[in-house]
């Protein structure tokens, strides 16, 4: 549905990105994961026009979008990080504005804001002003403007950050409905474990892709073994015991308390440490994001 | 006794509105606490009245024995807060952000200097003399937890810490988490990122008000039969709404 091939994107001296590409399927959810400052924003505001790319190509529906992207803005809803709602502008209000931005014709109007409304559970707040409304509000007021225009492809830019776990709970279950309508959807997110929530997984640092899969084979695919390790001693004594061997250094943490340790080719946990009981454990996606991450510092 | 922190029938009100309601726990020392609940739950009005930022409506928070109300003042000079964002002043470089809240925390000059003789054994200098505005999440936090510890304080309470922070930092912040539990400091982590909460040796999970679970992580996800801790989060709170 979306292709995007070798954009880079430099400013001043820093390469924001660099030769990114992939590819979006039509009715998926895919999740471009990445730390503050990876790239995550450049990357969608590249795809919708904001910013100009210094190379690259962007197709979408297998035609090359133009350099007034307007064959784009048709299709793509973008939420910004900071959405852009008026405060001052009641539910109802925001949402009048946008679809005459849109162009939503009048004679459907009024049925498709009470659907959207609906949909993202707002129908009962149209009267209250943007501006008294909870952070997860504000975002599912944000997503139903962004709706109006009936995109078929959505951008959404960290919309779950700072949005307590209910609401975002909440939030990807209207996503994975929109997604069952038919639409394509690609969601930022610093924090790795919501990748969760995709089909695809898109893992970025410093403007590179390290990794980009299909949820389940990202999994399957996994090299290394992760295993949960219930030391016999103080755990934080054992994890500095181990730190001493160089080649683990690395490849261990604390979690709770377990020891959490990556294993890969060659490596063992150390005999001489004594332990309650080791299990093997089904890796979380910080973890896989970690083990691409030194592989890419290895291979320079 | 070996609590550090203790809750007793803590209530707060806002006019008719019940912020907390009567709730009671308590956190031993060098334990990791887990704050977890909606937005609106309480989670904040508590830590207020526990830091004595807001004034309790009915109850006691006990901090290693004295009354946080009466006692405010003694109880702020063992207490270390890290804001979510770290509240740090981004037109200022790490080392004069070091200084200005190491003068705030009474320390002397010669004191400070030595502090920042402390900490570019862990950060290099060049990235110390940088803004914090354009320093890298990592950095950034490693200086508001190092800020945060100016004082020494035995009880640590951290608001979201990690958040924007990359996966490797974020690991290496936590072990510097457990190195302070190991030293017998206290923490109290109020977070968003429920994956998170599975550091913490115990969590609480707060809504509308009430305490409506707490337990070892490892033992809750087990005792009710769900992978992580977003699905015990998800039932606890349905739970709670349908009764």
């Amino acid at each position: 549905m979306l292709k995007v091939k070798n954009i880079s994107k430099q400013f001043n001296s820093i390469e924001a990105v660099k030769s990114v590409s992939f590819e979006l399927q039509k009715s998926s959810i895919t999740i471009l994961a990445g730390a503050d400052g990876a790239g995550k924003s450049t990357i969608f505001k590249i795809i919708v026009g904001l910013i100009k790319r210094d190379t690259g190509e962007i197709f979408i529906n297998a035609e090359a979008v133009k350099p007034d992207f307007s064959n784009l803005n048709k299709v793509t809803g973008y939420m910004p990080e900071k959405f852009s709602l008026y405060p001052d502008l009641s539910v109802e209000e925001n949402m009048n504005f946008f679809a005459d931005i849109y162009g939503v014709e009048k004679s459907r109007r009024e049925n498709l804001k009470s659907r959207l409304l609906e949909k993202t559970g707002m129908a009962q707040f149209r009267k209250r002003r943007a501006g008294a409304l909870s952070g997860g509000m504000k975002q599912k007021l944000a997503l139903s403007t962004i709706l109006l225009s009936s995109p078929q492809l959505i951008i959404l830019d960290e919309p779950t950050t700072g949005v307590d776990p209910l609401s975002r709970i909440e939030f990807f279950s209207i996503i994975e409905d929109l997604k069952n309508e038919g639409k394509t959807i690609i969601i930022s997110t610093p924090y790795m474990e919501e990748a969760e929530k995709g089909d695809f997984v898109i893992f970025l640092k410093e403007g590179k892709i390290l990794k980009n899969n299909n949820m389940l084979r990202l999994k399957q695919e996994f090299p290394a073994k992760i295993y949960k390790i219930l030391p016999e001693k103080n755990i934080f004594d054992t994890l500095q015991e181990i730190k001493k061997n160089s080649v683990l250094k690395n490849s261990i943490f604390i979690r709770g308390k377990y020891l959490v340790f990556i294993e890969e080719d060659g490596m063992s946990f150390p005999e001489d440490i004594p332990i309650r009981n080791m299990s093997q454990v089904e890796p979380g996606l910080e973890d896989i994001f970690i083990y691409y991450e030194r592989q890419e510092n290895r291979n320079g | 006794m070996d609590s550090v922190i203790e809750v007793k029938n803590l209530c707060r009100k806002f006019g008719k509105f019940t912020a907390v309601n009567n709730i009671n726990f308590n956190i031993k020392k060098g334990e990791i606490l887990g704050f977890l609940g909606p937005n609106g739950a309480g989670k904040t009005t508590t830590i207020k009245m526990i830091t004595g930022l807001l004034k309790i409506s009915s109850g006691n928070v006990f901090i290693k024995g004295m009354d946080a109300v009466k006692e405010r003042k003694k109880v702020k000079t063992i207490t270390g807060y890290m804001s979510q964002k770290f509240s740090l002043y981004p037109t200022l470089t790490g080392l004069e952000n070091i200084t200005f809240f190491g003068g705030i925390s009474g320390l002397s000059k010669a004191e400070i200097l030595r502090k920042i003789e402390e900490i570019k054994t862990e950060i290099p200098e060049s990235n110390l003399k940088m803004k914090i505005g354009d320093m890298p999440p990592g950095i950034k936090q490693q200086i508001a937890l190092f800020v945060c510890l100016l004082n020494d304080p035995e009880l640590i309470f951290l608001d979201e810490p990690t958040s924007g922070v990359d996966p490797e930092n974020r690991r290496k912040f936590w072990e510097e988490i457990y190195r302070l539990k190991v030293r017998g400091k206290t923490l109290l982590v109020s977070t968003h990122n429920l994956d998170e909460a599975e550091y913490a040796d115990r969590i609480i999970i707060i809504h509308k008000g009430d305490i409506i679970l707490q337990g070892e992580p490892e033992y809750l996800k087990n005792s009710h039969n769900v992978k992580n801790i977003e699905l015990l989060f998800k039932e606890a709170i349905e739970n709670y709404d349908k009764t």
